[in-house]
């Protein structure tokens, strides 16, 4: 067995992003994918991995205001860019809305899915857009899965937080001034 | 919920907030919703290193030679393991739930001499990251004789079949089982009619959304291994480990803390679970494994795969006279954990009153993966069959389907009734959740009117589908006459603190049944204390008592007992130590919400941290008493207790294409008392999007060339998305079972059972002109237009039943 080196020889490369508000600079394999970075490096174990084929949608994020599946984004992708995991979601001890409507509407069972859900749900709060239907909404969320709640609850809680937060995209974007 | 129907006598007044038959909010979601649960794969000890495992790319073969050194050249490769290594270390992985008479497999952790399926385990690596234990693999360099294989269950029934286990069976039948009673044969002989069915069932998955991951720990010193682990049932995992790693329970620690979805799949050990804690023990460094999909496709198990060769024989007034299922399930290439499912036999009758009837199982080998359990068991393979036959009865009657169904079902007033396998149902009103579907979806106005194409050409049909699900297990003698190795039971511990909170401690994992949230609720109804400083701590074997674990939608009906029991007791302590304090009689005060005070003298109260703090100091406590406030109970239902339910649908077909829509869907459900209203709906829900994906969409398809699974990944399989699902209308009704505490019913599983039936029925209906009788699940554009346009492949065949009596039912399930 190989004990000279532990680590092993794999080439690094250097990437700088904004994770959460805050600038993070790490040196990362160039195969590692974003959602990885965000787990193991950062210790940001919210965003959770189902296939890492980007279908099950599991690892979505917020990057530059757009729901993305970190699993096909190679952390050095990030270079330069800004990303929101469901970690800055929480205002201190209180949900966000958001969460808080998925509280009240029994949306997760598991919770597995819930962070990609809440993800995807806070970048479309944020397109400036009206009310979606909830025919819209099925279709703006049919990129993640979910095994246990069947949906219609994870629907009537974006359907209701949009039609009571008005202010939503201010909610769901705060400063990363705030967020520090 | 739209409806709620209450037949018994129950209290008008609202439920206390947080107690039982409230919508507590839930205590798993806080941490949930902020990205702060704790999967297995977010535990991550120092120095941890990673798994990785080299699969068997064919279905059947003979391993020759293995060769590693290059891999354990590899820069962070620290440790291999080869099948003989596992052989002298391990012995075979338990089967917790055998079927009777089935040999023991020598199923271990990495493939022997032979694998049978594609998948299996054949070298496992370690190394300092996953990529580099995955390069590793691909340096390993494997000899393997390709050896013929068999994927269809039928065909590896054949004389002529390849044999996957030559040194312990001389075909691929790894039992059969016949359960029954009365004289079928002769009832068929002299019936009016008898309509019969090959029903082929799809082999699919539970997929949850996590997928399976363990983290093992070696501390040689103090023969300690601790083991986090993707698990429905920690304790049976600690007993499983101990067993094939030859320690002793005491030497093991299994967590499950947050688990992403378990459905049945995740219950007992898997071979990785082993080979981590192998690399651990040789390394004593922590050993990380999580199961990639591609992984998860081929190597977590499969399900409810099977063809069943049904019957009913009925007078002409429409009378059941008798219904028998003979049947071949598919085990795939081993005897997984919990393997083939059980009760396609128990429940073969469903809701109807049969007196004379059998189910006979032939479990069968095949080179595919091995079959678990799945959220349904084998009630919704049997369920599709013997409701598709109800609806070709009718048709040969010309019989209305949903009167033929009122007046076979099994009365309110002849409950408890024992079927011909032996299951005691015990309470309910089956007809009136049948009447309730009719009357919600229509049924009267659709009745007599033509099947006659809208103005969009499409004909419209209504399908019904009624049930009855098995919740918990009758009795452990029960289960212990079938070799089961778990019990009955539930147990769970409480214990006050000096905070003036109770914590619970169960062995139940968390994978989304809210079991956290049901258990406070109870514990707070029960006690009179706050719902919000009751706190469950989940899926430790360190720290609950053993238990048998959440499955079979046996949690609720079994551990709401030991809550109650344990509960009460405290509540009695608690009771004496403030009548202590307040000088005042115990009968006197009541527990209410963080104090105890008099019923009568406003004022005169103690607050619970106090009474609680008295007692586990052992300070002012009355003498007489013990110190110390803590219970744990363990409790076992009378009987297992059946959930019942119709469900309708309504579906418009494309008779020229076989294009399909279900265009609503009724869903009336009784699951016993209801601890929880929200959590209910949530099950029932979750259940039938999972039922729909069995019923219309989900198919793990083999190539019969290759014997190589065709679709595995995410991409080529389809669950339903939020875009996929029909309409779902839930109705409800509330019967309290008499043989579980509170009359709860278990509701886990109920939705998974009649998606498939009641839109074959709707299709059939609607295409009633054409003849079409579908047999097949899933159900696709394509199935109904072959049925359609004649182009369906029929059968004559059937399997004829084993010769010889009829055993007797037992004990009963």
């Amino acid at each position: 067995m190989s004990t000279a080196s532990e680590v092993g020889t794999e080439p690094l490369v250097t990437v700088t992003t904004t994770v959460n508000g805050q600038e993070v600079t790490a040196t990362v394999p160039p195969r590692l994918h974003a959602a990885d970075f965000l787990r193991q490096r950062l210790g940001l174990t919210g965003t959770h991995v189902g296939c890492e084929q980007g279908s099950c949608g599991m690892c979505t994020v917020v990057v530059d205001g757009e729901a993305v599946k970190s699993c096909l984004l190679l952390a050095c992708q990030l270079d330069g860019r800004s990303v929101r995991t469901v970690e800055s979601l929480a205002e201190d001890d209180r949900l966000n809305p958001l969460q808080q409507t998925f509280k009240e509407e029994h949306a997760l069972q598991c919770g597995f899915c819930t962070p990609a859900f809440l993800m995807t749900a806070t970048a479309l709060g944020q397109q400036g857009r009206g009310c979606p239907s909830r025919e819209e909404i099925r279709e703006e969320i049919a990129g993640v899965l979910c095994r246990c709640t069947g949906y219609e609850n994870v629907v009537t809680a974006i359907e209701r937080w949009f039609a009571e937060h008005p202010q939503r995209a201010e909610d769901a974007d705060p400063s990363p001034e705030a967020l520090r | 919920m739209t409806t709620v129907e209450k037949p018994l006598a129950v209290p008008t007044t609202a439920p206390r907030a947080g107690g039982i038959g409230s919508s507590a909010v839930r205590k798993e979601d806080d941490r949930l919703l902020r990205g702060d649960g704790r999967f297995t794969d977010d535990v991550e000890p120092a120095r941890a290193l990673y798994m990785a495992v080299l699969r068997c790319p064919y279905p059947h073969a003979r391993v020759l030679r293995v060769d590693t050194s290059a891999a354990e050249r590899l820069d962070g490769v620290l440790h291999v393991l080869v099948g003989a290594q596992v052989r002298a270390a391990t012995e075979p992985l338990p089967v917790l739930r055998p079927v009777p008479g089935a040999p023991r497999l020598p199923y271990f952790a990495l493939a022997q001499d032979v694998a049978t399926h594609e998948g299996q385990p054949v070298v496992s690596v370690v190394a300092t990251s996953r990529h580099l234990a995955e390069d590793a693999l691909e340096l390993i360099d494997v000899d393997y004789e390709p050896l013929p294989h068999v994927i269809d269950v039928l065909a590896a029934l054949e004389p002529d079949a390849p044999v996957l286990h030559p040194e312990v069976l001389d075909s691929n039948l790894l039992a059969a089982n016949s359960d029954g009673s009365g004289d079928p044969e002769a009832r068929m002989a002299e019936a009016h009619v008898v309509v019969e069915g090959r029903f082929r069932i799809n082999r699919v998955t539970a997929l949850p959304m996590e997928t399976r991951a363990v983290v093992a720990e070696w501390r040689p010193g103090a023969r300690e291994l601790t083991v986090h682990v993707s698990t429905q049932v920690p304790h049976l995992v600690r007993k499983s480990l101990a067993e094939v790693l030859r320690l002793q329970e005491s030497d093991i620690r299994v967590v499950a803390s947050d688990v992403g979805g378990g459905f049945g799949l995740k219950l007992g050990v898997f071979p990785e679970d082993v080979l981590a804690c192998l690399h651990a023990m040789a390394l004593r460094r922590a050993v990380k494994w999580t199961e990639d999909r591609a992984e998860h496709f081929r190597a977590s198990t499969h399900a409810r795969e099977s063809v069943h060769d049904y019957r009913i024989a009925a007078d002409a007034e429409g009378r059941i006279l008798a219904m028998t299922n003979v049947y071949a399930t598919d085990i795939g290439g081993w005897n997984s954990p919990f393997g083939s499912a059980q009760l396609s036999s128990v429940v073969l009758n469903g809701p109807y009153r049969v007196e004379d009837g059998y189910a006979e199982r032939r479990v069968t080998l095949t080179n595919k993966t091995p079959i678990g359990a799945y959220r349904g068991y084998g009630q919704p393979e049997v369920n599709f069959a013997y409701e598709r036959l109800m609806d070709t009865l009718a048709r040969r009657l010309h019989l209305d389907p949903v009167e033929l169904r009122a007046a076979n079902m099994v009365k309110q007033e002849d409950l408890p009734w024992r079927n011909p396998t032996g299951a005691v149902y015990d309470s309910g009103d089956y007809e009136r959740c049948l009447r309730m579907a009719a009357e919600a979806i229509g049924w009267d106005a659709h009745r007599d009117a033509p099947r006659v194409p809208r103005a969009d050409g499409r004909l419209v049909g209504i399908g019904f589908s009624s049930f009855v699900e098995r919740t918990g297990y009758a009795s452990a003698r029960f289960l212990a006459n079938r070799g089961s190795q778990f019990g009955a039971h539930e147990s769970v511990t409480l214990r006050a603190n000096r905070s003036g909170g109770i914590d619970v401690y169960t062995g139940v994992s968390s994978m989304g049944q809210s079991s956290e949230t049901a258990f406070a609720q109870v514990v707070s109804d029960v006690f009179g204390i706050a719902y919000d400083v009751v706190k469950v701590h989940a899926g430790d074997t360190a720290s609950s008592p053993l238990n048998t674990g959440g499955f079979a939608s046996r949690t609720m009906i079994a551990a709401a007992g030991a809550l109650k029991e344990a509960a009460d007791e405290l509540a009695r302590k608690t009771l004496r130590l403030a009548a202590g304090k307040l000088e005042a009689e115990a009968a006197d005060l009541e527990i209410a919400g963080s104090v105890v005070r008099h019923r009568d003298v406003s004022g005169v109260q103690v607050t619970l941290a106090e009474v609680f703090t008295g007692a586990i100091t052992g300070q002012g406590i009355p003498p007489g008493e013990d110190p110390g406030m803590e219970a744990t109970s363990h409790f076992e239902p009378s009987d297992a207790a059946y959930s019942f339910g119709t469900a309708a649908a309504l579906v418009s077909v494309d008779p020229g294409t076989g294009e399909f829509d279900v265009e609503r869907f009724v869903m009336v459900h009784d699951a016993g008392t209801v601890v929880n209203p929200t959590i209910v709906e949530g099950q029932i829900r979750g259940a039938l999007a999972q039922g729909f994906g069995a019923a219309l969409t989900e198919e793990l398809r083999y190539d019969p060339d290759t014997g190589q699974l065709v679709n595995g990944s995410m991409v080529d399989y389809f669950v339903p998305t939020a875009a996929d699902l029909p309409p779902l209308e839930l109705l409800h009704t509330e019967v309290a079972s008499p043989v579980t505490p509170f009359g709860v019913r278990g509701v886990g599983e109920a939705g998974t059972i009649p998606p498939g039936a009641a839109v074959a029925n709707a299709i059939c209906d609607a295409l009633a002109d054409h003849g079409v009788e579908l047999s097949s699940l899933p159900i696709t554009p394509e199935s109904v237009w072959r049925e359609i346009s004649g182009r369906a492949a029929h059968v004559d065949t059937h399997l004829n039943p084993s010769p010889g009596d009829l055993p007797d039912g037992g004990d009963g399930y």
